[in-house]
Protein backbone atom coordinates (compact mmCIF):
# COMPACT_ATOMS: atom_id res chain seq x y z
CA UNK A 1 0.00 0.00 0.00
CA UNK A 2 1.38 3.41 -0.98
CA UNK A 3 1.91 6.15 1.57
CA UNK A 4 0.18 9.36 0.51
CA UNK A 5 1.78 12.83 0.38
CA UNK A 6 -1.44 14.52 1.46
CA UNK A 7 -2.01 16.08 4.86
CA UNK A 8 -4.97 13.79 5.47
CA UNK A 9 -6.34 10.98 3.38
CA UNK A 10 -9.34 8.80 4.07
CA UNK A 11 -9.58 5.73 1.86
CA UNK A 12 -12.83 3.87 1.57
CA UNK A 13 -13.68 4.34 5.24
CA UNK A 14 -16.78 2.67 6.64
CA UNK A 15 -18.07 3.20 10.14
CA UNK A 16 -21.08 1.65 11.75
CA UNK A 17 -22.58 2.13 15.21
CA UNK A 18 -24.61 -0.99 15.97
CA UNK A 19 -27.26 -1.00 13.23
CA UNK A 20 -26.58 2.52 11.94
CA UNK A 21 -24.12 2.92 9.10
CA UNK A 22 -22.59 6.39 9.48
CA UNK A 23 -19.85 6.31 6.86
CA UNK A 24 -20.05 4.01 3.89
CA UNK A 25 -16.98 3.86 1.66
CA UNK A 26 -15.99 7.44 2.50
CA UNK A 27 -12.91 8.80 0.68
CA UNK A 28 -11.35 12.26 0.91
CA UNK A 29 -7.94 13.86 0.39
CA UNK A 30 -6.89 17.03 2.14
CA UNK A 31 -3.83 18.91 0.92
CA UNK A 32 -1.48 20.99 3.11
CA UNK A 33 -2.66 24.54 3.88
CA UNK A 34 -6.16 23.83 2.62
CA UNK A 35 -9.22 24.92 4.56
CA UNK A 36 -11.70 22.17 3.89
CA UNK A 37 -15.26 22.50 5.09
CA UNK A 38 -17.37 19.38 5.25
CA UNK A 39 -21.07 20.03 5.26
CA UNK A 40 -23.88 17.69 6.02
CA UNK A 41 -27.09 17.28 7.96
CA UNK A 42 -27.10 16.86 11.71
CA UNK A 43 -26.26 13.27 12.54
CA UNK A 44 -24.73 12.61 9.13
CA UNK A 45 -21.38 11.58 10.64
CA UNK A 46 -19.43 14.83 10.45
CA UNK A 47 -18.15 14.73 14.04
CA UNK A 48 -17.47 11.00 13.71
CA UNK A 49 -15.21 11.87 10.79
CA UNK A 50 -13.07 14.16 12.95
CA UNK A 51 -12.84 11.52 15.68
CA UNK A 52 -11.70 9.01 13.08
CA UNK A 53 -8.93 11.36 11.87
CA UNK A 54 -7.79 11.76 15.48
CA UNK A 55 -7.83 8.00 16.01
CA UNK A 56 -10.31 8.30 18.88
CA UNK A 57 -12.60 6.00 16.90
CA UNK A 58 -11.45 3.13 14.71
CA UNK A 59 -13.31 2.54 11.44
CA UNK A 60 -14.88 -0.81 10.63
CA UNK A 61 -12.93 -0.80 7.36
CA UNK A 62 -10.73 1.47 5.28
CA UNK A 63 -7.57 3.45 6.02
CA UNK A 64 -6.93 6.92 7.40
CA UNK A 65 -3.62 8.71 6.91
CA UNK A 66 -2.24 11.80 8.57
CA UNK A 67 0.85 12.70 6.53
CA UNK A 68 2.85 9.46 6.33
CA UNK A 69 1.19 7.90 9.38
CA UNK A 70 -1.61 5.42 8.96
CA UNK A 71 -3.76 6.39 11.94
CA UNK A 72 -5.79 3.21 11.73
CA UNK A 73 -2.70 1.06 12.32
CA UNK A 74 -0.80 3.10 14.88
CA UNK A 75 -0.25 1.79 18.37
CA UNK A 76 -1.32 3.89 21.34
CA UNK A 77 2.07 5.42 22.09
CA UNK A 78 2.73 6.50 18.48
CA UNK A 79 -0.84 7.71 18.13
CA UNK A 80 -0.37 9.97 21.16
CA UNK A 81 2.75 11.43 19.53
CA UNK A 82 0.93 12.04 16.24
CA UNK A 83 -2.01 13.70 18.00
CA UNK A 84 0.34 16.42 19.26
CA UNK A 85 0.46 17.72 15.69
CA UNK A 86 -3.33 17.93 15.48
CA UNK A 87 -5.46 20.50 17.29
CA UNK A 88 -9.13 19.79 17.93
CA UNK A 89 -11.88 22.24 18.83
CA UNK A 90 -14.99 20.47 20.10
CA UNK A 91 -18.53 21.60 19.41
CA UNK A 92 -19.16 22.17 23.11
CA UNK A 93 -15.56 23.26 23.75
CA UNK A 94 -14.75 20.39 26.17
CA UNK A 95 -12.75 22.61 28.51
CA UNK A 96 -11.71 21.00 31.79
CA UNK A 97 -14.31 22.45 34.16
CA UNK A 98 -12.11 22.23 37.26
CA UNK A 99 -9.29 24.31 35.72
CA UNK A 100 -9.33 27.99 34.94
CA UNK A 101 -8.77 29.38 31.45
CA UNK A 102 -5.01 29.72 31.92
CA UNK A 103 -4.62 26.17 33.18
CA UNK A 104 -6.81 24.79 30.40
CA UNK A 105 -4.69 26.43 27.71
CA UNK A 106 -1.44 25.55 29.50
CA UNK A 107 -2.36 21.87 29.91
CA UNK A 108 -0.82 20.49 26.68
CA UNK A 109 2.36 22.52 27.28
CA UNK A 110 2.68 21.34 30.88
CA UNK A 111 2.04 17.73 30.03
CA UNK A 112 3.81 17.33 26.72
CA UNK A 113 6.74 19.75 26.68
CA UNK A 114 9.70 20.57 28.90
CA UNK A 115 9.03 24.30 28.86
CA UNK A 116 9.45 26.32 32.04
CA UNK A 117 6.53 27.99 33.74
CA UNK A 118 7.60 31.39 32.39
CA UNK A 119 7.78 30.09 28.83
CA UNK A 120 4.38 28.43 29.22
CA UNK A 121 2.86 31.63 30.59
CA UNK A 122 4.25 33.56 27.64
CA UNK A 123 2.77 31.14 25.09
CA UNK A 124 -0.57 31.00 26.93
CA UNK A 125 -0.77 34.80 26.99
CA UNK A 126 0.10 34.96 23.32
CA UNK A 127 -2.59 32.46 22.32
CA UNK A 128 -5.21 33.99 24.60
CA UNK A 129 -4.38 37.40 23.13
CA UNK A 130 -4.89 35.92 19.66
CA UNK A 131 -8.45 34.87 20.53
CA UNK A 132 -9.12 38.01 22.61
CA UNK A 133 -9.39 36.17 25.94
CA UNK A 134 -6.32 37.36 27.83
CA UNK A 135 -8.38 39.28 30.36
CA UNK A 136 -10.36 36.17 31.33
CA UNK A 137 -7.50 33.84 32.12
CA UNK A 138 -8.35 33.48 35.80
CA UNK A 139 -11.99 32.56 35.17
CA UNK A 140 -13.39 29.06 35.28
CA UNK A 141 -15.15 27.66 32.18
CA UNK A 142 -18.50 27.87 34.01
CA UNK A 143 -18.06 31.64 34.24
CA UNK A 144 -17.66 32.02 30.46
CA UNK A 145 -20.24 32.36 27.71
CA UNK A 146 -20.45 29.79 24.89
CA UNK A 147 -18.48 32.02 22.51
CA UNK A 148 -15.76 32.69 25.07
CA UNK A 149 -15.42 28.98 25.79
CA UNK A 150 -15.05 28.25 22.13
CA UNK A 151 -12.32 30.85 21.80
CA UNK A 152 -10.47 29.36 24.79
CA UNK A 153 -10.85 25.91 23.19
CA UNK A 154 -9.32 27.32 20.02
CA UNK A 155 -6.42 28.83 22.00
CA UNK A 156 -5.87 25.44 23.67
CA UNK A 157 -5.87 23.68 20.30
CA UNK A 158 -3.23 26.11 19.04
CA UNK A 159 -0.68 26.05 21.88
CA UNK A 160 1.32 23.18 20.44
CA UNK A 161 1.45 24.86 17.00
CA UNK A 162 -0.48 22.09 15.22
CA UNK A 163 -0.14 21.37 11.53
CA UNK A 164 -3.75 20.28 11.30
CA UNK A 165 -6.69 21.90 13.00
CA UNK A 166 -10.00 20.05 13.31
CA UNK A 167 -13.01 22.18 14.11
CA UNK A 168 -16.39 20.78 15.04
CA UNK A 169 -19.09 23.41 14.43
CA UNK A 170 -16.81 26.32 15.41
CA UNK A 171 -19.43 29.01 14.97
CA UNK A 172 -22.60 27.16 15.98
CA UNK A 173 -24.53 29.03 18.64
CA UNK A 174 -22.34 32.14 18.47
CA UNK A 175 -23.46 35.66 17.69
CA UNK A 176 -22.59 36.78 14.13
CA UNK A 177 -19.74 39.06 15.21
CA UNK A 178 -17.95 36.43 17.33
CA UNK A 179 -18.61 33.84 14.60
CA UNK A 180 -16.85 36.13 12.11
CA UNK A 181 -13.95 36.67 14.52
CA UNK A 182 -13.45 32.92 14.81
CA UNK A 183 -13.75 32.44 11.05
CA UNK A 184 -11.17 35.14 10.37
CA UNK A 185 -8.86 33.62 12.94
CA UNK A 186 -9.04 30.27 11.15
CA UNK A 187 -8.29 31.98 7.84
CA UNK A 188 -5.35 33.95 9.24
CA UNK A 189 -3.93 30.82 10.88
CA UNK A 190 -3.83 29.01 7.58
CA UNK A 191 -2.38 32.03 5.75
CA UNK A 192 0.23 33.02 8.34
CA UNK A 193 1.08 29.76 10.11
CA UNK A 194 0.35 27.39 7.20
CA UNK A 195 -2.13 25.44 9.33
CA UNK A 196 -4.37 23.03 7.43
CA UNK A 197 -7.91 22.97 8.73
CA UNK A 198 -10.88 20.66 8.48
CA UNK A 199 -14.12 22.21 9.63
CA UNK A 200 -17.41 20.42 9.91
CA UNK A 201 -20.44 22.63 10.04
CA UNK A 202 -23.88 23.32 8.69
CA UNK A 203 -23.58 27.07 9.24
CA UNK A 204 -23.67 28.19 5.63
CA UNK A 205 -22.29 31.71 6.02
CA UNK A 206 -19.35 30.59 8.11
CA UNK A 207 -18.60 27.69 5.78
CA UNK A 208 -18.37 29.89 2.68
CA UNK A 209 -16.20 32.39 4.52
CA UNK A 210 -13.65 29.84 5.73
CA UNK A 211 -13.47 27.27 2.97
CA UNK A 212 -10.98 26.97 0.16
CA UNK A 213 -12.68 23.69 -0.72
CA UNK A 214 -16.00 22.22 0.33
CA UNK A 215 -17.42 18.75 0.48
CA UNK A 216 -20.92 17.49 1.12
CA UNK A 217 -21.42 14.38 3.25
CA UNK A 218 -24.67 12.59 2.53
CA UNK A 219 -25.68 9.04 3.42
CA UNK A 220 -22.14 8.16 4.48
CA UNK A 221 -20.42 9.32 1.31
CA UNK A 222 -18.98 12.50 -0.20
CA UNK A 223 -21.48 13.34 -2.91
CA UNK A 224 -19.93 16.64 -4.00
CA UNK A 225 -16.46 18.07 -3.57
CA UNK A 226 -15.37 21.36 -5.15
CA UNK A 227 -13.76 24.77 -4.71
CA UNK A 228 -16.06 27.13 -2.82
CA UNK A 229 -17.48 29.06 -5.80
CA UNK A 230 -17.96 25.91 -7.82
CA UNK A 231 -19.67 24.25 -4.85
CA UNK A 232 -22.16 27.11 -4.59
CA UNK A 233 -23.19 26.48 -8.21
CA UNK A 234 -23.48 22.72 -7.77
CA UNK A 235 -26.15 21.03 -9.81
CA UNK A 236 -26.31 18.11 -7.41
CA UNK A 237 -29.94 18.12 -6.13
CA UNK A 238 -28.92 17.24 -2.54
CA UNK A 239 -26.32 20.04 -2.40
CA UNK A 240 -28.70 22.51 -4.06
CA UNK A 241 -31.44 21.67 -1.56
CA UNK A 242 -29.05 21.85 1.39
CA UNK A 243 -27.69 25.23 0.32
CA UNK A 244 -31.11 26.70 -0.37
CA UNK A 245 -32.66 25.22 2.79
CA UNK A 246 -35.68 24.17 0.76
CA UNK A 247 -38.06 21.45 1.94
CA UNK A 248 -38.48 20.28 -1.65
CA UNK A 249 -35.85 17.83 -2.78
CA UNK A 250 -34.22 14.48 -2.10
CA UNK A 251 -33.03 15.19 1.49
CA UNK A 252 -36.38 14.91 3.25
CA UNK A 253 -37.98 12.63 0.67
CA UNK A 254 -40.23 10.17 2.45
CA UNK A 255 -39.78 11.67 5.88
CA UNK A 256 -41.44 14.94 4.78
CA UNK A 257 -44.48 13.03 3.56
CA UNK A 258 -44.69 11.38 6.97
CA UNK A 259 -44.47 14.76 8.71
CA UNK A 260 -47.15 16.39 6.54
CA UNK A 261 -49.48 13.40 6.93
CA UNK A 262 -49.34 13.86 10.70
CA UNK B 1 -44.47 -23.67 26.04
CA UNK B 2 -42.79 -21.07 28.20
CA UNK B 3 -42.48 -23.64 31.00
CA UNK B 4 -40.83 -26.11 28.66
CA UNK B 5 -38.20 -23.55 27.88
CA UNK B 6 -37.81 -22.07 31.33
CA UNK B 7 -34.83 -24.25 32.49
CA UNK B 8 -33.07 -23.26 29.27
CA UNK B 9 -33.93 -19.61 29.86
CA UNK B 10 -32.68 -19.80 33.44
CA UNK B 11 -29.44 -21.43 32.27
CA UNK B 12 -29.12 -18.76 29.59
CA UNK B 13 -29.69 -16.04 32.15
CA UNK B 14 -27.11 -17.50 34.53
CA UNK B 15 -24.66 -17.88 31.66
CA UNK B 16 -25.25 -14.29 30.63
CA UNK B 17 -24.66 -13.01 34.16
CA UNK B 18 -21.53 -15.13 34.54
CA UNK B 19 -20.17 -13.99 31.20
CA UNK B 20 -20.88 -10.32 32.01
CA UNK B 21 -19.23 -10.75 35.40
CA UNK B 22 -16.10 -12.29 33.91
CA UNK B 23 -15.97 -9.60 31.22
CA UNK B 24 -16.16 -6.90 33.88
CA UNK B 25 -13.44 -8.54 35.99
CA UNK B 26 -11.22 -8.79 32.90
CA UNK B 27 -11.91 -5.17 31.95
CA UNK B 28 -11.01 -3.86 35.41
CA UNK B 29 -7.84 -5.97 35.38
CA UNK B 30 -6.79 -4.57 31.99
CA UNK B 31 -7.74 -1.11 33.15
CA UNK B 32 -5.27 -1.43 36.05
CA UNK B 33 -2.58 -2.86 33.75
CA UNK B 34 -3.00 -0.08 31.16
CA UNK B 35 -2.84 2.55 33.88
CA UNK B 36 0.45 1.03 35.10
CA UNK B 37 1.74 0.81 31.53
CA UNK B 38 0.96 4.45 30.69
CA UNK B 39 2.44 5.63 33.98
CA UNK B 40 5.62 3.57 33.61
CA UNK B 41 6.09 4.74 30.01
CA UNK B 42 6.04 8.28 31.27
CA UNK B 43 8.52 7.52 34.06
CA UNK B 44 10.82 5.80 31.53
CA UNK B 45 10.90 9.05 29.58
CA UNK B 46 12.25 10.70 32.72
CA UNK B 47 9.14 12.75 33.36
CA UNK B 48 6.82 12.83 36.35
CA UNK B 49 3.67 10.84 35.53
CA UNK B 50 1.34 13.41 37.08
CA UNK B 51 1.60 16.66 38.92
CA UNK B 52 2.30 16.46 42.66
CA UNK B 53 -0.48 18.99 43.25
CA UNK B 54 -3.01 16.67 41.62
CA UNK B 55 -1.83 13.73 43.75
CA UNK B 56 -1.94 15.72 47.01
CA UNK B 57 -5.41 17.07 46.17
CA UNK B 58 -6.65 13.48 45.99
CA UNK B 59 -4.77 12.34 49.09
CA UNK B 60 -6.27 15.22 51.01
CA UNK B 61 -9.76 14.44 49.86
CA UNK B 62 -9.51 10.67 50.13
CA UNK B 63 -7.28 10.52 53.17
CA UNK B 64 -7.22 13.51 55.45
CA UNK B 65 -10.88 14.39 54.92
CA UNK B 66 -11.90 10.78 55.62
CA UNK B 67 -10.14 10.64 59.01
CA UNK B 68 -13.13 11.94 61.04
CA UNK B 69 -15.53 9.45 59.43
CA UNK B 70 -13.20 6.45 59.73
CA UNK B 71 -12.23 7.43 63.28
CA UNK B 72 -15.74 8.06 64.52
CA UNK B 73 -17.36 4.94 63.04
CA UNK B 74 -14.52 2.74 64.35
CA UNK B 75 -14.65 4.42 67.75
CA UNK B 76 -18.33 3.62 68.14
CA UNK B 77 -17.91 0.11 66.85
CA UNK B 78 -14.94 -0.52 69.18
CA UNK B 79 -17.02 0.81 72.05
CA UNK B 80 -19.97 -1.44 71.27
CA UNK B 81 -17.81 -4.46 70.64
CA UNK B 82 -15.93 -4.10 73.95
CA UNK B 83 -19.16 -3.53 75.84
CA UNK B 84 -21.13 -6.45 74.42
CA UNK B 85 -18.31 -9.00 74.43
CA UNK B 86 -17.22 -7.72 77.85
CA UNK B 87 -20.51 -8.63 79.50
CA UNK B 88 -20.41 -12.11 78.00
CA UNK B 89 -16.79 -12.69 78.97
CA UNK B 90 -17.39 -11.32 82.47
CA UNK B 91 -19.69 -14.27 83.18
CA UNK B 92 -16.69 -16.54 82.80
CA UNK B 93 -14.29 -14.13 84.49
CA UNK B 94 -12.32 -13.63 81.30
CA UNK B 95 -12.93 -9.93 80.66
CA UNK B 96 -9.18 -9.44 80.36
CA UNK B 97 -9.56 -10.95 76.89
CA UNK B 98 -11.44 -7.85 75.67
CA UNK B 99 -8.35 -5.76 74.72
CA UNK B 100 -6.85 -8.57 72.64
CA UNK B 101 -10.17 -9.43 71.05
CA UNK B 102 -10.86 -5.87 69.88
CA UNK B 103 -7.24 -5.26 68.85
CA UNK B 104 -6.91 -8.47 66.81
CA UNK B 105 -10.33 -8.26 65.19
CA UNK B 106 -9.74 -4.66 64.16
CA UNK B 107 -6.14 -4.91 62.94
CA UNK B 108 -6.74 -8.11 61.01
CA UNK B 109 -10.28 -7.72 59.82
CA UNK B 110 -12.62 -4.93 60.81
CA UNK B 111 -10.25 -1.98 60.39
CA UNK B 112 -9.40 -2.59 56.73
CA UNK B 113 -12.92 -3.87 55.94
CA UNK B 114 -14.78 -0.95 57.53
CA UNK B 115 -12.40 1.59 56.03
CA UNK B 116 -12.76 -0.10 52.65
CA UNK B 117 -16.54 0.07 52.78
CA UNK B 118 -16.51 3.69 53.96
CA UNK B 119 -14.02 4.78 51.30
CA UNK B 120 -15.89 2.92 48.57
CA UNK B 121 -19.01 4.87 49.47
CA UNK B 122 -17.35 8.19 50.14
CA UNK B 123 -14.47 8.42 47.67
CA UNK B 124 -15.36 5.74 45.12
CA UNK B 125 -18.66 7.49 44.43
CA UNK B 126 -16.91 10.86 44.13
CA UNK B 127 -14.30 9.50 41.69
CA UNK B 128 -16.96 7.86 39.51
CA UNK B 129 -19.20 10.92 39.44
CA UNK B 130 -16.28 13.23 38.70
CA UNK B 131 -14.78 11.15 35.90
CA UNK B 132 -18.23 10.24 34.58
CA UNK B 133 -19.15 13.91 34.25
CA UNK B 134 -15.85 14.57 32.49
CA UNK B 135 -16.57 11.66 30.17
CA UNK B 136 -20.05 12.83 29.15
CA UNK B 137 -18.89 16.43 28.65
CA UNK B 138 -16.13 15.18 26.29
CA UNK B 139 -13.36 16.39 28.63
CA UNK B 140 -11.76 12.95 28.75
CA UNK B 141 -11.84 12.71 24.97
CA UNK B 142 -10.33 16.20 24.69
CA UNK B 143 -7.45 15.10 26.96
CA UNK B 144 -6.93 12.06 24.76
CA UNK B 145 -7.13 14.18 21.61
CA UNK B 146 -4.29 16.38 22.89
CA UNK B 147 -2.04 13.31 23.04
CA UNK B 148 -2.19 13.05 26.84
CA UNK B 149 -2.83 9.57 28.26
CA UNK B 150 -6.08 9.91 30.24
CA UNK B 151 -5.29 6.87 32.40
CA UNK B 152 -1.95 8.30 33.46
CA UNK B 153 -3.32 11.83 33.86
CA UNK B 154 -6.67 11.12 35.52
CA UNK B 155 -6.58 7.63 36.99
CA UNK B 156 -2.99 7.17 38.21
CA UNK B 157 -3.01 9.99 40.82
CA UNK B 158 -6.37 8.81 42.19
CA UNK B 159 -5.28 5.20 42.30
CA UNK B 160 -1.98 5.97 44.01
CA UNK B 161 -3.68 8.29 46.52
CA UNK B 162 -6.17 5.64 47.58
CA UNK B 163 -3.54 2.87 47.50
CA UNK B 164 -1.23 4.75 49.87
CA UNK B 165 -3.87 6.34 52.09
CA UNK B 166 -5.96 3.26 52.72
CA UNK B 167 -3.47 1.62 55.16
CA UNK B 168 -3.15 4.95 57.02
CA UNK B 169 -6.92 5.17 57.38
CA UNK B 170 -7.06 1.55 58.53
CA UNK B 171 -4.55 2.44 61.22
CA UNK B 172 -6.71 5.38 62.28
CA UNK B 173 -9.66 3.00 62.43
CA UNK B 174 -7.70 0.46 64.53
CA UNK B 175 -6.43 3.06 66.97
CA UNK B 176 -9.88 4.63 67.37
CA UNK B 177 -11.48 1.24 68.08
CA UNK B 178 -8.77 0.16 70.54
CA UNK B 179 -8.96 3.52 72.28
CA UNK B 180 -12.75 3.20 72.56
CA UNK B 181 -12.44 -0.30 74.02
CA UNK B 182 -9.86 0.96 76.54
CA UNK B 183 -12.47 3.47 77.77
CA UNK B 184 -15.07 0.72 78.16
CA UNK B 185 -12.53 -1.55 79.89
CA UNK B 186 -11.70 1.19 82.35
CA UNK B 187 -15.27 2.29 83.00
CA UNK B 188 -17.05 -1.07 83.15
CA UNK B 189 -14.49 -3.78 83.76
CA UNK B 190 -11.87 -2.02 85.91
CA UNK B 191 -9.00 -2.65 83.51
CA UNK B 192 -6.56 0.25 83.94
CA UNK B 193 -5.00 1.80 80.87
CA UNK B 194 -1.40 0.48 81.40
CA UNK B 195 -2.74 -3.05 81.98
CA UNK B 196 -4.97 -2.65 78.93
CA UNK B 197 -1.92 -1.78 76.82
CA UNK B 198 0.01 -4.78 78.17
CA UNK B 199 -2.88 -7.08 77.27
CA UNK B 200 -3.04 -5.62 73.75
CA UNK B 201 0.73 -6.01 73.29
CA UNK B 202 0.62 -9.62 74.57
CA UNK B 203 -2.16 -10.68 72.23
CA UNK B 204 -1.31 -8.74 69.09
CA UNK B 205 1.22 -10.25 66.69
CA UNK B 206 3.21 -8.30 64.10
CA UNK B 207 1.68 -10.71 61.59
CA UNK B 208 -1.81 -9.42 62.44
CA UNK B 209 -0.75 -5.85 61.73
CA UNK B 210 1.01 -6.75 58.49
CA UNK B 211 -2.01 -8.75 57.32
CA UNK B 212 -4.26 -5.75 57.91
CA UNK B 213 -1.91 -3.39 56.10
CA UNK B 214 -1.53 -5.67 53.08
CA UNK B 215 -5.30 -6.01 52.86
CA UNK B 216 -5.69 -2.24 53.02
CA UNK B 217 -3.29 -1.70 50.11
CA UNK B 218 -5.27 -4.21 48.05
CA UNK B 219 -8.63 -2.66 48.96
CA UNK B 220 -7.38 0.85 48.13
CA UNK B 221 -6.23 -0.26 44.70
CA UNK B 222 -9.47 -2.14 43.98
CA UNK B 223 -11.77 0.69 45.09
CA UNK B 224 -9.90 3.28 43.03
CA UNK B 225 -9.73 1.01 39.97
CA UNK B 226 -13.44 0.13 40.08
CA UNK B 227 -14.50 3.74 40.71
CA UNK B 228 -12.33 5.18 37.93
CA UNK B 229 -13.24 2.39 35.50
CA UNK B 230 -16.95 2.97 36.07
CA UNK B 231 -16.44 6.72 35.65
CA UNK B 232 -14.55 6.46 32.39
CA UNK B 233 -17.01 4.00 30.86
CA UNK B 234 -20.11 6.10 31.55
CA UNK B 235 -22.64 6.23 28.74
CA UNK B 236 -25.94 8.06 28.53
CA UNK B 237 -25.47 11.56 29.96
CA UNK B 238 -26.47 12.64 33.46
CA UNK B 239 -28.60 9.54 34.06
CA UNK B 240 -25.62 7.41 33.06
CA UNK B 241 -23.43 9.15 35.63
CA UNK B 242 -26.02 8.40 38.33
CA UNK B 243 -26.29 4.75 37.34
CA UNK B 244 -22.51 4.37 37.14
CA UNK B 245 -22.02 5.95 40.57
CA UNK B 246 -24.52 3.58 42.20
CA UNK B 247 -22.99 0.65 40.39
CA UNK B 248 -19.49 1.75 41.38
CA UNK B 249 -20.33 1.84 45.09
CA UNK B 250 -22.16 -1.49 45.02
CA UNK B 251 -19.40 -3.18 42.99
CA UNK B 252 -16.60 -1.75 45.13
CA UNK B 253 -18.23 -2.77 48.43
CA UNK B 254 -19.03 -6.25 47.15
CA UNK B 255 -15.52 -6.64 45.74
CA UNK B 256 -13.92 -5.48 49.01
CA UNK B 257 -15.96 -7.99 51.02
CA UNK B 258 -15.34 -10.73 48.44
CA UNK B 259 -11.60 -10.14 48.36
CA UNK B 260 -11.51 -9.96 52.15
CA UNK B 261 -13.08 -13.41 52.34
CA UNK B 262 -10.72 -14.78 49.68
CA UNK B 263 -7.74 -13.26 51.47
CA UNK B 264 -8.82 -14.81 54.78
CA UNK B 265 -9.34 -18.22 53.22
CA UNK B 266 -5.88 -18.16 51.62
CA UNK B 267 -4.27 -16.72 54.74
CA UNK B 268 -5.79 -19.25 57.15
CA UNK B 269 -4.83 -22.08 54.79
CA UNK B 270 -1.16 -21.12 55.07
CA UNK B 271 -1.20 -19.74 58.63
CA UNK B 272 -3.99 -21.61 60.44
CA UNK B 273 -3.31 -20.16 63.92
Amino acid sequence: MTTPAHMVELRDVSMQFEEKKVLDGFSLKIEPEERVVIMGQSGSGKSTLLRLILGILRPNSGSIFFKQFEITRLRRRKLQQVRRHIGMVYQYSALLSSRNVRDNVALPLEELTDKSRDEIDKIVDEKLELVGMKESKDLLPDELSGGMRKRVALARALVLEPELLLLDEPSAGLDPVIASVIDELIISLSEKSKVTSVTVTHEMESAFRIATRMAMLYQGKIIEEAETEEFKQSKNPVVAQFLSGSTEGPILEGSLDAITKK
Amino acid sequence: MANAHSPVLVAQGVGQIASNFLREVGSVFWFIMHTFEETLERIQKGRVPFRAASFFRHTERAGVDSVPLAGLVSFFLGLTMALLTGYQLQRFGTERLIPGLVAISFTRELGPLLTGIMLAARIGAAFTAELGTMQVSEEVEAIEAMGIGPLRFLVAPRMLALFLLMPCLSMVSNIAAVFASSLVCKAYFSIAFPYFLDLVKDSLLIRDIITGILKSFLFGLLIAAIACYRGLTVKGGAAGVGTATTSSVVTAITTVIGFDTLYNVIYTTFYPT
